[in-house]
């Protein structure tokens, strides 16, 4: 059987029915099988998919393609297991691999291996021979599920962190540990994590502000102090107990200017006890829509979403009749305080512009 | 549904079952085909079964064919191995007229007998057959590693494909010289 004896468009269709996993093993039979693979509709399949995930945790890492609940692996990587001798070896962008098939949860995917100290290496070998395959035509993200190692610094790579620590009370976040990861990574585009036991404040110039988007679950509302030392753009907290004065200290560095530029969406969800409204309101200085008109209704993008196992695409809508202007630019602010929730939408509008969107 | 003959297209074929009646209005009989592939042997196909092949379909369509004229006038599809046809033929009569299931596992599992299979129902244009035969294919290649697949699906070596590329840019430099030299004669 000679697959290139096959018309195109029967090329095409198998090529179509081929596993993703087995398309990646299929790029290195040869230069025309690859740059088959890179002129067929394979790559709009690739294209319509648009992103590749390292997930990295601690003794693997798996290169995945996510689809709608569900990753699917096309490659695992890890440390080399002298005891198997079922190697073949492979050109990966000029460094020679051990590669092997591995058989799990009814699926194949090939394996590659490093030595003890060349994991680095190994990564910038597969990512360069995956940016190479797909061109700028798919976005590439480094999920992290521990600080244990640096997120490598690559090319188009962005940077995740996935961290659900401290679930025991022995369990304590390793300061010096997590600070130089943090600083040792890219800027991270997410930090979705439940921290519990931090056991002392980070630094305010940590690279961990500077997340662009950071949802956590804490029980202390200052460890991390996100709400005092957020750069980012998003963020939604989830605090075990209440900090009114830190909600109302965050507000008024908003309103001067001082502080949150980026800012666009921010939610708190406070789980002992409910925000006292009217005293935050009071506080921060809040203005009224009148009540006989309708007030718009806040929504962005999320900044960061995957496809596989997050629902909403979608920041939480915000419609509410407060809001708060910030006195450098003008810029609007609507403030909802409904319960244990407090929400805070940033408008890329003047209160002259904001006022006249409501009906 | 179908029947199959051994010999050449002037054999007599069996007759068609017929439909059974309605009882409120009696069926239009079904018309029937006559198809032969390398071996001349001759398959009769209802026109239901043959529907499920875009190019057939189109050659039947607008012929209203008698039963003696479709006898006498088999379509031969001289590029396709009469045991590649017989299984085609087999298929369409399955699935005259249902829809077609997600999988099928009656399909080859030689190679070669699969990938005759994929260049005559790709040739017939049965679009459901195809997606299923290249299914199969892709299967073949689930788990293995490069070395592997490029034996199972033949694909040549960088340097086989290089020297093939270097042969066919050879030839095509000696037809060119040829065809100079016959021009340069004709002038003469």
């Amino acid at each position: 059987m000679q697959l290139f004896k096959y018309p195109h468009l029967v090329q095409n269709e198998i090529l179509n029915h081929t596993e993703f996993s087995d398309l990646f093993m299929l790029s290195f039979v040869s230069n025309k099988m690859k740059k088959l693979i890179k002129s067929s509709s394979q790559m709009q399949r690739f294209r319509s998919v648009n992103t590749i995930r390292y997930n990295h945790r601690s003794a693997r890492t798996y290169v995945c393609i996510p689809f709608h609940y569900f990753h699917d692996n096309i490659l695992k990587i890890v440390k080399r297991d002298d005891s198997k001798n079922d190697y073949f070896q492979l050109n990966v962008s000029g460094k020679i691999v051990d590669f092997s098939i591995s058989y799990k949860h009814k699926k194949y995917f090939p394996v590659a291996f490093h030595q003890p100290d060349g994991f680095k290496s190994l990564i910038e070998s597969i990512h360069n021979y995956l940016l190479d395959f797909f061109g700028d035509s798919v976005e590439f993200y480094w999920e992290a599920h521990n600080y244990k190692k640096p997120i490598p610094q690559l090319e188009n790579l962005t940077a995740l962190l996935h961290l659900r620590h401290g679930l025991t009370e022995s369990d304590i976040l390793d300061m010096t540990r997590f600070e130089n990861f943090i600083s040792s990574s890219p800027v991270l585009k997410c930090i979705d994590s439940d921290i519990l036991n931090v056991p002392a404040p980070m630094s305010p110039e940590s690279k961990f502000y500077q997340a662009e988007y950071i949802e956590t679950w804490q029980p202390e509302p200052t460890l991390p102090a996100i709400l005092r030392y957020f750069q980012g753009r998003q963020a939604f907290l989830k605090w075990w107990k209440c900090d009114t004065q830190n909600v109302i200290e965050f507000v008024n560095k908003w309103k001067s200017g001082e502080a949150f530029h980026k800012l666009e969406h921010l939610k708190i969800k406070n789980y002992e006890n409910e925000f006292p409204q009217n005293e935050i309101l009071d506080a921060i200085g809040a203005q009224h829509i009148d009540h006989a008109k309708k007030p718009p209704t806040h929504i962005l993008p999320k900044i960061y979403f995957d496809i596989a196992f997050q629902k909403e695409a979608h920041t939480d809508p915000i419609t509410s009749y407060t809001y708060v202007v910030r006195r450098t630019d003008n810029r609007v602010a609507s403030v909802s305080i409904d319960g244990g929730i407090f929400s805070f939408g940033v408008w890329d509008k003047t209160e002259e512009e904001f006022l006249r969107i409501v009906e | 549904m179908s029947s199959t003959e051994q010999g050449t297209s002037s054999a007599a074929p069996a007759e068609p079952t017929t439909a059974p009646e309605s009882a409120a209005a009696p069926e239009v009989p079904e018309s029937f085909y006559y198809v032969h592939g390398k071996d001349k042997v001759v398959h009769k196909v209802s026109a239901g079964a043959l529907q499920h092949s875009a190019l057939i379909h189109g050659m039947i369509s607008n012929l209203g064919y008698t039963e003696e004229q479709a006898k006498a006038n088999p379509f031969p599809f001289e590029n396709i191995d009469g045991d590649i046809l017989q299984m085609v033929v087999d298929w369409c009569n399955q699935h005259k007229g249902k829809p077609t299931p997600p999988e099928d596992t009656n399909l080859p599992k030689q190679k070669e007998k699969l990938f005759d299979l994929v260049l005559a129902v790709n040739y017939l244009e049965i679009k459901e057959l195809l997606t299923y035969c290249c299914k199969q294919v892709a299967m073949m290649v689930k788990g293995k590693s490069p070395e592997e697949i490029r034996e199972i699906w033949m694909i040549p070596t960088d340097a086989e494909d290089e020297a093939a590329e270097k042969e066919a840019k050879k030839r095509a430099g000696k037809e060119a010289a040829g065809e100079t030299a016959a021009a340069a004669g004709d002038a003469k």
